[in-house]
């Protein structure tokens, strides 16, 4: 029962890709509803394994393992692939020819990189948690580079060396984690495994500098696949150039991804040194990414690097919850990632909306957005209230938790984080009311928006809204049993 | 250590792990002072090949079936595949043979030095606490440095490449020098994984051609802010 539990959701976008590629004669409707199917299979999948890891922990072998905090990840991670199939239906009318560039090369490539992600998840074993966050780096940088031109290359090529140097990096803390157990007295058969190094991790306090050496490295590896400044330069230009449902995928499925492996690190590394030395280079990282993000989020010219930006900013107030710690911040922080997921979806679906139909993304050249689209435009708006932590909306409760946490302890990052959440709420009223309004500079001729792109922007809202307004029961005790996972 | 029946060998091989950081340094130092790309992948496969014949001596040492395996892979990936690609890349992209390089080789030769000597004095302190081959810590740690070097002193596409493969080579060398090599599936997909990597960077590689006609890094600036 277990083995299915966790193997069906790793295994089946694999198959799905495998399939998808033995479609690559047939039309694009047979193409989309394979899709589909497997998609509701996955999903179907995720759901059946989130309910039950979100009671009991469920294993398998010494190489899969899920708890509740692997379950909260797993919710957001299958919400934001649901969400990324509805729209990209209608987004994806438009392919550009090349090798690998295709309908079915597409949805592949995309199962292929959910596989890897949720593979990160599902991971029990270090080193098997490495492994999968590099496959997730090169199952979407054809993603990235997948329309093929100059600035996608381009983008493709940076997030390939960046990511591969930077979680050769993580390697690197990894195994001094690795070395720190066995010299702790753990088999090596089994100091890699994160359960058994958490309940050694007083052995592996043994050796201390070895272990912030590797928390250093681990932070500055993984974080780069986070974005965390300094290590951020690949993320605006990969989130620009994709095509708009896999930004959403980057922005919200793989920087949680990258941020959950941190969090299990982090476990281990305050198990063994005590709790400040990590939390506060989590807290000095995601301090200096929410600053730069936000203040470059200013000078964007490009609607999606807006957007990128702001998901830097993002990840460094998620990184400052965690940092701080406590109850709240904690709480904060996983609250942000599902609310940040969802905002970030339905920006980048709206994003994708507008340039389809201007052929264009710099904010200068597109006017008039509210009588041509006026759907998308009031995406944008609510969307960007949301963003900047305004209520009705969910991001406002998860910042409000992460406030309190920072007013309580650390008043001087609180007080820095509300003078950068006006940063963001001038960036993006800025930009925002400059497109709405005015005649367009040149004549919309793309195709108007998809239905399957309004419904999905519409769920997002809803469930921001939801979020924002009475957290449900169960995701409420979900959330807390992944605190209980974090600070146990 | 556990001797082995024969100790003549034992001998020799546990010798060999001690000398092989010396001659690992040299090819270091080939890399940084090469003028041809040719060079500097014949430089990358005899470290590899190092590395192998390392792991086979701690395989022989300890008795070890599952390092028999990882240095057969090593062997077969790292000293055979990966140079065999590159040398693929090289013809099949029209590369020039000599390096357009932003520091010229002396320096760069000087400067890796530099970095050698610092790795020495970096692991100094953990050499001891971490009971490891102070020569084979520092000589990982100076593999890791000079991978970077190379990516950040070479224009060419292929050379960021071959800088990754030299970082990854350092961190192999980190986890044997010290804990006698990570598990085997992990070695394994690790492996694999720097496999798919190459692979993708040789297709980028073909794609950066294609669309901007060069292969030159530092002129795909087209992207900022």
């Amino acid at each position: 029962m277990n083995a299915l539990l966790l193997l069906a959701p790793l295994l089946l976008p694999w198959l799905a890709a495998g399939v998808l590629l033995s479609l690559r004669r047939r039309p694009a409707a047979q193409v989309l509803s394979i899709a589909w199917i497997f998609g509701g299979l996955e999903i179907g999948a995720l759901g059946a394994l989130v309910v039950a890891a979100a009671r009991h922990a469920q294993a398998w072998s010494d190489y899969l393992r899920a708890d509740a905090l692997t379950a909260f990840f797993l919710l957001t991670t299958g919400l934001v692939f649901g969400l990324v199939l509805l729209y990209a239906a209608g987004y994806m009318r438009r392919v550009p020819p090349g090798r690998f560039a295709s309908l079915p090369w597409f949805y592949a490539l995309l199962f292929v990189f959910l596989g890897t992600i949720v593979g990160v998840y599902l991971a029990a074993n270090l080193g098997l948690m490495w492994i999968l966050m590099e496959g997730t780096t090169l199952a979407s940088v054809l993603l990235v580079g997948f329309y093929n031109t100059e600035r996608a290359v381009e983008a493709g090529w940076k997030y390939l060396i960046v990511c591969t140097v930077g979680l050769a990096l993580g390697l690197f803390g990894t195994i001094a984690f690795y070395l720190a157990a066995v010299r702790g007295g753990v088999g090596t058969a089994h100091a890699l495994d994160w359960l058994t190094l958490l309940r050694n991790a007083k052995h592996l306090g043994n050796t201390p500098r070895l272990l912030e050496l590797g928390w250093v490295f681990l932070a500055v590896g993984y974080g780069t696949k986070v974005g965390l400044v300094p290590m951020h330069s690949w993320l605006p230009d990969a989130h620009a150039e994709a095509p708009s449902p896999v930004s959403a995928m980057l922005s919200a499925a793989l920087l949680n991804c990258a941020l959950y492996a941190l969090i299990r690190f982090q476990e281990i590394a305050s198990g063994a040194l005590g709790s400040a030395y990590s939390r506060h280079v989590l807290l000095a990282l995601g301090l200096v990414s929410a600053l730069v993000g936000a203040m470059l989020m200013l000078v964007q010219r490009d609607l999606k690097r807006l957007f990128a930006y702001s998901s830097i900013e993002h990840m460094g107030i998620v990184a400052t919850g965690l940092g701080l710690g406590g109850a709240w911040g904690v709480y904060g922080a996983l609250l942000q990632i599902l609310n940040h997921a969802l905002a970030k979806c339905l920006m980048f679906f709206a994003a994708g909306n507008v340039r389809e139909r201007y052929h264009e993304a710099r904010m200068v050249r597109i006017r008039g957005l509210g009588t041509t689209m006026p759907l998308t435009a009031s995406a944008l708006v609510l969307g960007g209230v949301a963003l900047a932590g305004l209520p009705p909306f969910g991001l406002f409760a998860s910042e409000f938790a992460i406030l309190r946490q920072a007013f309580d302890h650390h008043p001087a990052a609180g007080l820095l984080l509300l003078a950068l959440l006006s940063v963001v709420f001038a960036a993006l009223a800025r930009h925002l009311q400059g497109m709405l309004g005015g005649r367009p500079v040149i004549p919309p001729t793309g195709p108007g928006e998809a239905a399957g792109g309004l419904v999905a922007m519409g769920i997002c809202l809803a469930l921001l809204l939801l979020l924002g307004l009475h957290l449900p029961g169960s995701v409420h005790s979900l959330l807390q049993r992944a605190v209980a996972v974090i600070r146990s | 250590m556990v001797m082995t029946m024969t100790p003549l060998f034992g001998i020799a091989a546990a010798r060999l792990l001690g000398s092989a950081a010396a001659l690992l340094f040299l090819t270091v130092l080939a890399m940084a002072a090469a003028r041809r790309i040719g060079t500097c992948i014949l430089a990358y496969g005899c470290q590899s090949a190092l590395l192998a014949a390392e792991v086979f001596a701690v395989a022989y040492v300890r008795h070890s079936a599952a390092a028999w395996v990882v240095g057969a892979m090593v062997l077969v990936v790292k000293t055979a595949a990966l140079p065999w690609a590159l040398l693929f890349l090289v013809r099949r992209l029209g590369v020039a043979p000599r390096l357009e390089v932003r520091v010229a080789p002396m320096p760069s030769a000087f400067a890796t030095a530099a970095l050698i000597f610092f790795s020495f004095t970096a692991v100094q302190g953990f050499a001891s606490e971490l009971h490891a081959r102070e020569n084979l810590l520092a000589a990982s740690v100076a593999l890791m440095l000079s991978g970077m070097w190379l990516m950040i002193t070479h224009r060419l596409a292929l050379m960021q490449v071959l800088g990754v493969l030299v970082l990854e080579n350092g961190i192999f060398l980190a986890a044997l020098a010290t804990t006698f090599g990570m598990p085997l599936v992990i070695e394994a997909g690790v492996t694999f994984d720097l496999l798919i990597g190459v692979l993708l960077m040789g297709l980028l590689a073909f794609r950066i051609r294609d669309t901007f006609e060069h292969l030159d890094v530092s002129r795909l600036r087209r992207l900022r802010g």
